[in-house]
């Protein structure tokens, strides 16, 4: 007797249906199938999807703030149920949900209302071992009118799951930008879920070079009337590193514009990214204005970018939307004006690099950041400058 | 602004069925519903099948109850696997000629006009699919003459032995997806092309397919293999008439296209608005060939359907047209797949779709380029055309590069029909939903103008309809 699996399964229908929980026990352990981690490697990150007690407690990383605290930017830390966690935080994979579970209490950056926050809030977040596993909530909030930056730097080496929930009040405009310069061994799974309410403006800048898995996924909400969401990201893959971002922007509210722009680079044997966009643009977003691109530069063989850019449209009310998605060598003729021009093969490859994923650099706005991604691109070049761009040569 | 785009009555005739009729339903009482592995026996028994293909078959049950429903796309809760015939016998054996027809059957084709057809030349050869089985076909002599083989899959699988066991499922196994799994269990009719080396169809090869039992599946398999430098152009058209409860929809369609030949297969699809239809079709391109899939879909309650081609060889080219029109209550999930696994292929994706009425309509797209196939190009256009503001529009592409050498693109647009447009045209004197029915025709013109004619003007009619503004 043949025993026939016709189960039927309603496969969920548009992004803002994707199942969530705050308890781990309602995830089932990752196959590699689902839609959300079927281009990741759970091999590596498997560590993250254990439901334990982190092994040094709450400071399993070393967390420095710098000056937010003497500057009043910095609020006590929040407990589960203490507001404003979790006011729009929904865990939507175990990773987050072991992550939202174990961690007691969440650190609170909030920019006081009607402020200016002149020089960026800079979190250094330092890893102690990629054997020691850390979860953690941070909450960014940035109240009505208020203005400012703020800087997740991460370095070291670590197993560490996040959970990042930025709060963007009306009329307020903030700036979120996430830099991964981890050692090669660590791993990290990052879940940034934001709501930007009436009049608000959020730029959230994702730039990964270091670590040997790197997930940051940022979901986005447009929930106000004439709220405005700038995604952009950098992602410089080396041999042997997976760098991922699923990005996700909802367009809830009436008139909202938005803005994604990832960019990656990759060389070496192994050398892995993936992106994958999901915009939504929900009924009740009449006015929308949205654009979604995704731009990969492969600099040598033996890589692999995978690119999904997915829109889904509930309303025809709308000012546009488009989304775009390339892949491919840097530009021979440019590499050719530039080398007419004098220049050396060599260099002229670098300044291609570097002007593709300068775009993205311009965007952060504030210098001192800035500077510090272009060293890190620059860096990456130099490491990359021994690998021969092997199948060119075979033209 | 909102109210310029809700209501729509113009273009309600889109994507509605015409053909809402249907014949005396004999078979069909006979035949059983519910799948078993009996069933599989019984069908192949019926047909007198040697012991490989009744293997293949029950390999192919036993990996449909393994395989899981798919976790993405359309809802498909609605199919009742248990309430389906899965082999309906029309009559006992093929006519030889229309006038050998049965009655009822002759008529169903009169209305669908067949014979006009092929009076009128256009139509090389004509297989009409009549519930399971090919009950007529025929083939003009010059092609016979020329040595290409143009017959219903089960013929095929007679007289042809050799060829068909060849290539029988080597482009889409049995264990491909579930659907294609089920195909290969209970597969019945189709056809079956080949064209031997350097010959060139020169006219179309037309093929009807009706599905006209009440929770009929039609399984239909369509195998085409064109020889080295060889050319043709095989065309499907789908038409069903309407019934209270779903029906089910599972082609399998593989082709071969060999060293410098060239593969074209259209299809209109328009199935009554309560099929499923859940098609795997797939090319293999070798060495220098072209492939081509021009894909029209304005039917059906559900399709999921994604053409794919694999380009094997170097230098070989394939190109996607899609064109997807959902209304109330339809989804359409369609799309295209590349997979570039040779040096210097090239391929090119253009996807067109547009819902009204509450429809959704989206592209689901793959591009893999394999890290051997360098110098390779692929482009990927797709475009969205809202009507109204209850409407949904998708697009899933995945792109997936594994070498350095290639150049690679994915351009979506989505755009409303916007009040400047009309009032544009209104203002030159046209009538609101003449100018509608204009834009909705400029947007998907770039697909009906690779159709051949009588396509060109079934779809051209679609539109038409909407501009009276009379139906519906």
């Amino acid at each position: 007797m043949t025993v026939i699996d016709t189960t039927p399964v309603v496969p969920v229908q548009t992004r803002s249906e994707r199942p969530w929980s705050f308890d781990p026990e309602d995830f089932e352990r990752p196959t590699g199938r689902e839609v959300n981690w079927k281009l990741s490697d759970l091999r590596r990150l498997a560590p993250l999807l254990v439901d334990e007690e982190t092994e040094a407690g709450e400071r399993s990383l070393d967390y420095d703030t710098g000056d937010a605290e003497a500057r009043g930017l910095l609020v006590e830390s929040t407990g589960h149920d203490a507001a404003p966690r979790g006011e729009i935080f929904q865990p939507e994979d175990l990773a987050s949900a072991i992550a939202w579970k174990r961690c007691a209490n969440a650190l609170h950056v909030r920019l006081p209302e009607g402020q200016a926050v002149e020089a960026p809030v800079v979190v250094r977040i330092a890893g102690r071992g990629a054997d020691v596993h850390g979860n953690a909530h941070i909450v960014i909030e940035a109240m009505p009118g208020s203005q400012g930056t703020v800087v997740l730097s991460h370095e070291g080496s670590a197993a560490y799951a996040q959970n990042v929930e930025i709060l963007v009040r009306p009329g307020a405009r903030l700036e979120v930008v996430s830099v991964q310069d981890w050692e090669d061994d660590a791993v990290h799974a990052a879940a940034h879920q934001a709501v930007v309410e009436q009049g608000g403006f959020l730029r959230h800048i994702v730039a990964s070079f270091g670590g040997g898995v790197v997930r940051v996924n940022p979901s986005v909400r447009l929930a106000g009337e004439h709220a405005e969401g700038e995604l952009f990201g950098l992602s410089f893959a080396d041999a042997g590193q997976h760098l991922e971002s699923q990005v996700y922007l909802h367009h809830e509210g009436v008139s909202t514009k938005g803005d994604v722009l990832y960019k990656g680079a990759l060389q070496g044997e192994g050398a892995r990214s993936v992106w994958i966009g999901d915009v939504l643009i929900g009924s009740g977003a009449t006015g929308t204005d949205s654009y979604e691109k995704n731009q990969n530069l492969v600099l040598t063989d033996g890589t692999r970018a995978d690119s999904i850019p997915n829109l889904e449209i509930e309303t025809g009310d709308i000012a546009g939307a488009g989304h775009a998605s390339a892949t491919g060598r840097f530009d021979d003729e440019q590499l050719f004006y530039l080398q007419s021009r004098g220049i050396e093969e060599e260099e002229a490859r670098r300044l291609v690099v570097i002007g593709f994923l300068m775009e993205i650099v311009q965007k952060v706005g504030v210098p001192e950041v800035e500077e510090r991604l272009a060293a890190a691109i620059e860096e990456e070049l130099r490491r990359g400058a021994s690998l021969a761009p092997a199948s060119r040569a075979g033209a | 602004m909102s109210d310029v785009l809700i209501d729509r009555p113009e273009l309600e005739g889109l994507g509605q069925y015409e053909f809402g009729w249907h014949d005396s339903d004999e078979a069909g009482q006979i035949a059983k519903r519910g799948l078993s592995e009996q069933v599989v026996r019984e069908i192949s028994e019926l047909k007198n099948e040697s012991e490989w293909m009744l293997e293949r078959r029950l390999k192919g049950l036993q990996l449909f109850g393994r395989k899981p429903m798919p976790t993405w796309g359309a809802d498909l809760s609605g199919i009742d696997f248990d309430n389906i015939k899965y082999f309906v016998r029309s009559t006992e054996r093929q006519a030889q000629s229309w006038e050998d027809l049965p009655e009822d059957i002759r008529n169903t084709y009169d209305r669908l006009g067949i014979p006009e057809a092929e009076r009128s030349r256009l139509v090389a050869g004509v297989a009409a699919q009549y519930e399971s089985e090919v009950v007529y076909h025929q083939i003009q002599e010059d092609l016979e003459r020329q040595g290409v083989i143009f017959m219903d899959t089960d013929t095929a699988l007679r007289e042809h032995p050799e060829i068909f066991e060849e290539y029988f499922g080597t482009v889409i196994p049995a264990g491909d997806n579930k659907f294609a799994a089920l195909n290969t269990a209970v597969w019945s009719g189709g056809s079956f092309v080949y064209v031997p080396k350097g010959v060139h169809v020169e006219i179309p090869l037309q093929a009807y397919f009706r599905i006209n039992t009440e929770n009929m599946g039609q399984f239909e398999r369509t195998l085409i293999i064109a020889d080295e430098g060889s050319y043709v152009h095989y065309i499907e058209g789908c038409t069903a008439p309407i019934y209270s409860s779903d029906s089910l929809h599972s082609a399998v369609v593989e082709i071969i296209v060999k060293k410098d030949a060239r593969v074209r297969y259209t299809t209109i699809q328009n199935w009554s608005n309560n099929v499923y239809n859940l098609v795997t079709k797939r090319a293999i391109a070798e060495e220098g060939a072209t492939m081509e899939w021009i894909d029209g879909n304005i039917g059906s309650k559900v399709t999921m359907k994604y053409p794919s081609i694999y380009l094997v060889g170097e230098r070989a080219k394939g190109e996607t047209l899609s064109v997807a029109f959902a209304g109330p209550g339809q989804h359409q999930d369609a799309g295209a797949k590349m997979i570039h696994m040779a040096p210097h292929t090239t391929s090119s994706i253009v996807s067109k779709s547009i819902a009204r009425g509450g429809g959704r309509a989206g592209y689901r797209g793959e591009v893999r380029v394999d890290a051997n196939a360098h110098h390779s190009a692929n482009t990927v256009r797709c475009d969205a055309l809202l009507v109204d503001t209850i409407s949904r529009s998708d697009t899933y592409p995945a792109i997936d590069i594994r070498v350095d050498d290639v150049v690679l693109g994915h351009e979506a647009t989505v755009s409303k029909v916007s009040e400047e447009q009309l009032f544009y045209l209104m203002s030159r004197g046209m009538e609101e939903d003449e100018a509608m029915a204009m834009i909705v025709r400029g947007f998907i013109e770039p697909i009906a103008r690779e159709l051949p004619m009588e396509y060109a003007l079934e779809l051209n009619k679609l539109i038409e309809m909407s501009m009276e503004g009379s139906v519906g």
